[in-house]
């Protein structure tokens, strides 16, 4: 008994995500930060992806994102295999998202109030406004069964989910290709 | 009865330590008590398995395109790869040699100019679409950048007023009165679109200033086609300067880059008529 308390601590401390009442701020601090490193002349592109990395990573659901983005084919996937590929896709999405992240250097950020669509899901809309432009940011929540904790499951930037883009891709891959070339393309 | 108890009671320290917030003791412990009497076992001890029952999938579109949604695939593809190769050993080493010797106020100065010479373009189109106040948004940023902002070359409206851009064209339009897409088409030069988004194209180039139209040659600045070619190939080129590296970091994550590029521009697009 006393072990899977302690496991469950464990995962509560780990699995961090971030309670609804404080997702506009939380999400805030955290956007304002990951563009402040970015800015930082005197960091490594390496040291700026690590961090931004450690900011996004507490509240990125990158087990969902994965599922997701296979659809129907994860349910034929072996243990193995979905955990595989889920650390395959992680490593893909985060050097995706820190990628386009680069190309944002702009000041302001706008974050505007969540939205909420169900019970179990938040659209979050940050605006980063530059000296030319406002780019819009658009962080999809979910909300973990029972807990109250929430986490992304996708992010859409200027209107394209990275998740419906890489569903779409993998689905059409799965076409005429096997799930162990589609891991060893990623 | 012991055990749960403690559960419990560690569930409720570890989250009050996660919150700011306080979280009231009496909702959370009867909620916990339900979820533990309705399992037989112990919770879950890998946070993967909580997610299956979460249904993403009604949020997301399944839909292959097929060859019947696609029968200019072949040509698309051919015509993408012809476009790629256009950006990578042309376009894209012009704009890098461009964007050396320019510094970036200048050309953000040539982009802000073209951008407020389409003026009529976004003001008709948010007129068609019975938006108002962007058209009104549009008017004021036109009237402003070309007076304060010296013929539009500079964008006080954005920097000082706050005057949100509404970038509307006719294909946004048609989208908005219900017309479908049409087939999927890559255009030469200008990337993926479809039917409809190329009809508005045509459409667009009667209100812009900056496209020849033999009929309606004193309202034009270029005097024939040669000279708008020559326009809107600089302004490409200029606004590739501005956002070097943007495509690259695209296609990193493409697989397959036809199928890649005409997804992203529908959903693009999708997006786009939805606000």
């Amino acid at each position: 008994m006393l072990k899977k308390i302690l496991l469950l601590t464990l995962i509560m401390v780990f699995s961090h995500g971030v309670e609804e009442q404080n997702i506009k701020s939380v999400m805030d601090t955290k956007t304002k930060e990951s563009i402040k490193i970015l800015k930082n002349s005197t960091l490594s592109q390496k040291q700026k992806e690590k961090k931004i990395i450690k900011i996004m990573d507490p509240i990125f659901s990158y087990s969902t994102m994965a599922k997701i983005s296979l659809g129907k084919t994860w349910k034929t996937l072996t243990k193995k295999e979905k955990k595989a590929f889920t650390k395959a896709f992680e490593h893909k999405i985060k050097r995706s998202y820190i990628d386009k992240l680069k190309l944002y250097n702009n000041q302001k950020v706008m974050t505007s109030s969540p939205k909420k669509m169900k019970s179990n899901r938040i659209k979050l809309t940050t605006k980063i406004v530059g000296n030319h432009e406002t780019y819009k940011i658009i962080n999809s929540f979910f909300k973990k069964k029972n807990t109250n904790q929430w986490y992304i499951y996708d992010v859409k930037l200027a209107g394209v989910s990275i998740i419906q883009t890489f569903r779409k891709q993998f689905s059409a891959f799965l076409k005429t290709k096997s799930f162990n070339q589609l891991l060893k393309s990623l | 009865m012991k055990t749960k108890t403690i559960i419990i009671f560690f569930i409720l320290i570890l989250l009050q330590g996660c919150s700011t917030k306080k979280v009231s003791l009496k909702p959370l412990a009867t909620q916990t008590d339900m979820n533990l009497t309705q399992k037989s076992t112990a919770l879950p001890i890998s946070s993967n398995d909580e997610i299956d029952n979460e249904d993403f999938d009604e949020e997301y579109t399944n839909q292959e395109t097929d060859i019947k949604d696609d029968p200019f695939s072949g040509y698309n593809r051919l015509m993408t790869t012809f476009n790629d190769h256009l950006f990578t050993y042309a376009l894209n080493p012009l704009s890098e040699g461009y964007a050396y010797i320019t510094p970036e106020p200048i050309r953000q100065s040539v982009a802000n100019f073209i951008h407020n010479l389409q003026f009529p373009i976004r003001f008709t189109n948010n007129l068609l679409q019975g938006k108002l106040q962007n058209s009104s948004d549009e008017l004021e940023r036109f009237i402003v950048n070309t007076t304060v902002g010296v013929g539009g070359l500079f964008d006080p409206a954005h920097t000082y007023m706050h005057i949100p851009v509404h970038n509307e064209d006719f294909g946004q339009t048609l989208g908005s009165y219900g017309i479908g897409t049409g087939y999927h088409i890559v255009l030469p030069f200008l990337g993926p679109s479809n039917i409809r988004d190329g009809l508005g194209l045509i459409a667009d180039g009667y209100l812009s200033p900056l496209i020849y139209q033999s009929g309606l040659k004193k309202y034009k600045i270029p005097q024939n086609y040669v000279e708008s070619i020559g326009i809107y190939g600089f302004d490409i080129i200029n606004k590739n300067a501005l956002h070097l590296g943007a495509y690259e970091s695209l296609k990193k994550d493409s697989i397959d880059l036809y199928p890649f590029l005409r997804d992203l521009y529908e959903q693009k697009r999708r997006s786009d008529i939805a606000e």
